[in-house]
């Protein structure tokens, strides 16, 4: 890593409108292209300060700052536009969380790095609609977070409780969601409200290790820990009226069921195998990167192919894990108000992926590529009238779900042309840690997290209680900083705004 | 693969080992009179990041091998065996760690793990390890003041 002092730094970056900046090539060493992140002011600040800190003399240990991490990313063979950084960006494993960058597949040299994708492949958020309003739920609304929490399993050591044996789980990581629609967990709409229809293509099961295998069955439809969650939400607010009925929220007060969850320990493993693969694979083919920690293969190479057909199954793992759990709200909606899924109007409003690399094409200097985009931290947002968005939201653009923080607000977004032009149609995917985990143990207190929670009228069921503290809303970046940047900056669009009533945390 | 062991002399170590800051993750620090206890107490601690290891008793004991290319993947492997014996069969939490074998020039590793399968319930639930990592990963070896430490981040 170059070191300079902060003020040299600051030479190497550029404030080119109120929330872009722009990373000059030497700021890092070998960037093939520019770097960029998006901010507003206060954001800014935050991002600033993560360098500056990292400019102490005789510092040691420590990590690199997300600016940084864009920019190794910029030095990547075969990387194309700009390596971009979207406001919800904080440091990473190689890959800052909240940066996506696109590899052009038509270059022998573009690589792919499990690093760019993140150890919970296919880590998503998925929205379902119900006819119930506020005043529906909020009689029974510790009762039905009671249920949803004694449905869904949460947590560490917590097992699935859909019946699946090993073939059942090589047939689910070829068929993502059709496996799910064949054994009766999902409704035949909901996989056309998800990203890739809930199944990629090239998912290979034999390319997975054992152990991969082993981790996953007993995990399959559970929540998991950290900042996963379930939770019950109301609309607050609708900016955009026509979009909203789209997508079947007409009013303030509607209740809606946020789930944000991934893979599970498969995809940790299918990652962990990966590069520890990919690390001899850089040594083969003499692929240097500014970081250790950017392994990478050439898109084309045995690693590289092996990956993104182990990655297409863990896609599909978390979209079976998604609509597993899916069922188990449908069912613990429809126990508690004694009626079915289907009178409740319990459609999927969308599934998106915010850990994953896709095949997409692009116009890059006026002319379309094929390109390999990574997203990490960061959500898909197709703008109308693309192809590979369903028809529902043809004319809205596709719906962006991002996740808030325990007690804070959600939103859902659409997709815009200009998004797609500037960032490759990605934006950002929740509010993005400040805090780390230990600081808010130490300066956070348990009861006072959960009285302040109790004031706003927030009902939670949390397995881990150090857990409350870490996910605190404190620990994290303001999510409505995170939205409106990406609204100002015209990368996406704001739609609603929701507000939790009911957390269900591991 | 499961193994006996005997319940006579069963001392549990001392701990030697905390946890550091990281914005998303969290850094375990073990360390030791010797490279080897250091690793042993690092395994530990990722146990007690997972849950409460006041709440376990021991049990069984598991024996798991490691293998490496150098000293740090080495490491990577051991730890990486150790969650994988906590997520998937025997879901073992373990309170204590005996490396039986330390060969740090074909780096290798051997090593008995005692504790008992996770239940809920029983064990507090703690916060789950998605993976070990390799960044700012540090072995630090003093043999003059025989002073070894270890430092991992794990993804969490």
């Amino acid at each position: 890593m170059v070191v300079r002092p902060y003020n040299d730094e600051l030479k190497y970056l550029e404030k080119v409108s109120d929330h872009c900046w722009r990373i000059k090539k030497g700021f890092q060493p070998n960037m093939n292209v520019e770097g960029c992140f998006y901010v507003n002011s206060r954001l800014e600040r935050l991002m600033l300060e993560e360098l500056k800190n990292s400019c102490r003399p005789g510092a040691v240990g420590g990590f690199l700052p997300g600016v940084k991490q864009i920019a190794n990313v910029a030095a990547l063979p075969g990387i194309v536009g700009r390596s971009i950084g979207l406001p919800d960006i904080h440091s990473g494993y190689g890959f800052a969380i909240g940066n996506m960058a696109a590899f052009d597949m038509n270059d022998p040299l573009s690589v792919v790095s499990p690093g760019g994708v993140g150890f919970d492949i296919n880590c998503g958020v998925r929205l379902l609609r119900t006819n119930l309003y506020e005043k529906d739920v909020q009689p029974v609304k510790e009762q039905l977070a009671q249920s949803l929490f004694d449905h869904i399993p949460v947590g560490v050591g917590s097992k699935g409780i859909i019946p699946m044996n090993a073939r059942d789980l090589e047939e689910a990581l070829e068929m993502g969601m059709d496996w799910s629609l064949r054994e009766g967990y999902v409704w035949a709409e909901d996989k056309e409200h998800c990203e890739e229809y809930g199944r990629m293509l090239n998912a290979d099961p034999a390319k997975v290790s054992m152990r991969a295998k082993k981790r996953g069955l007993p995990q399959l439809g559970t929540l998991g820990a950290g900042n996963h969650y379930a939770e019950i939400q109301v609309v607050d607010e609708i900016y955009d009226k026509w979009s909203a009925s789209k997508m079947g929220i007409e009013e303030k007060g509607q209740v809606v069921v946020m789930i944000h969850s991934g893979s599970r320990g498969f995809g940790h493993q299918v990652a962990t195998d990966a590069l520890v693969q990919m690390e001899k694979a850089m040594k083969r083919d003499k692929i240097e990167t500014n970081d250790r920690q950017l392994a990478c293969a050439r898109i084309n190479s045995v690693e590289g192919q092996d990956y993104l057909k182990a990655m297409a199954a863990a896609a599909n793992f978390a979209w079976v894990n998604r609509s597993s759990m899916t069922f188990l709200t449908r069912q613990a909606f429809a126990k508690m108000f004694n009626t079915t899924p289907d009178d409740l109007d319990m459609h999927v409003i969308y599934d998106v992926s915010h850990n994953i690399a896709k095949v997409e094409n692009h116009m890059v200097d006026g002319k379309e590529r094929k390109l390999l985009v990574h997203r990490k931290g960061s959500t898909r947002a197709f703008p109308p009238h693309h192809p590979l968005i369903p028809v529902d939201y043809q004319l809205t653009g596709q719906p962006v779900l991002v996740g808030g923080t325990m007690g804070t607000c959600s939103y859902v977004l659409t997709g815009t042309e200009q998004g797609m032009q500037e960032t490759f149609g990605s934006t950002c995917h929740g509010a993005g840690r400040a805090l780390s985990r230990a600081k808010s143990r130490r300066n956070l207190d348990y009861k006072d997290v959960l009285d302040k929670l109790d004031q706003l009228g927030i009902a939670i069921r949390v397995a881990s209680p150090k857990l409350v503290m870490e996910e605190a809303p404190e620990s994290y970046k303001d999510v409505t900083d995170v939205v409106d940047t990406c609204h100002a900056a015209g990368i996406s669009k704001k739609c609603i705004k929701m507000r939790p009533i009911a957390v269900i945390k591991g | 693969m499961e193994v006996e062991f005997s319940r006579e002399n069963f001392l549990l170590p001392e701990m030697k080992y905390e946890y550091l800051d990281h914005t998303a993750d969290v850094q375990i620090h073990g360390w030791g009179s010797s490279l080897k206890e250091a690793f042993e107490q690092c395994g530990v601690a990722m146990f007690g990041y997972m849950t409460e290891l006041d709440y376990v008793s021991v049990e069984q004991c598991f024996e798991i091998d490691a293998h490496g290319d150098d000293l740090e993947s080495l490491l990577f492997h051991f730890l990486d065996e150790l969650l994988f014996l906590f997520s998937a069969e025997p879901y073992l939490v373990c309170k204590k760690l005996e490396i039986t074998k330390f060969d740090v020039e074909n780096f290798e590793i051997c090593c008995r793990c005692y504790g008992e399968p996770f239940e809920l319930g029983k064990h507090p639930q703690g916060t789950e390890v998605k993976a070990i990592t390799y960044s700012a990963m540090q072995i630090v070896q003093d043999a003059e003041a025989s002073n070894y430490e270890v430092f991992v981040i794990i993804d969490i």
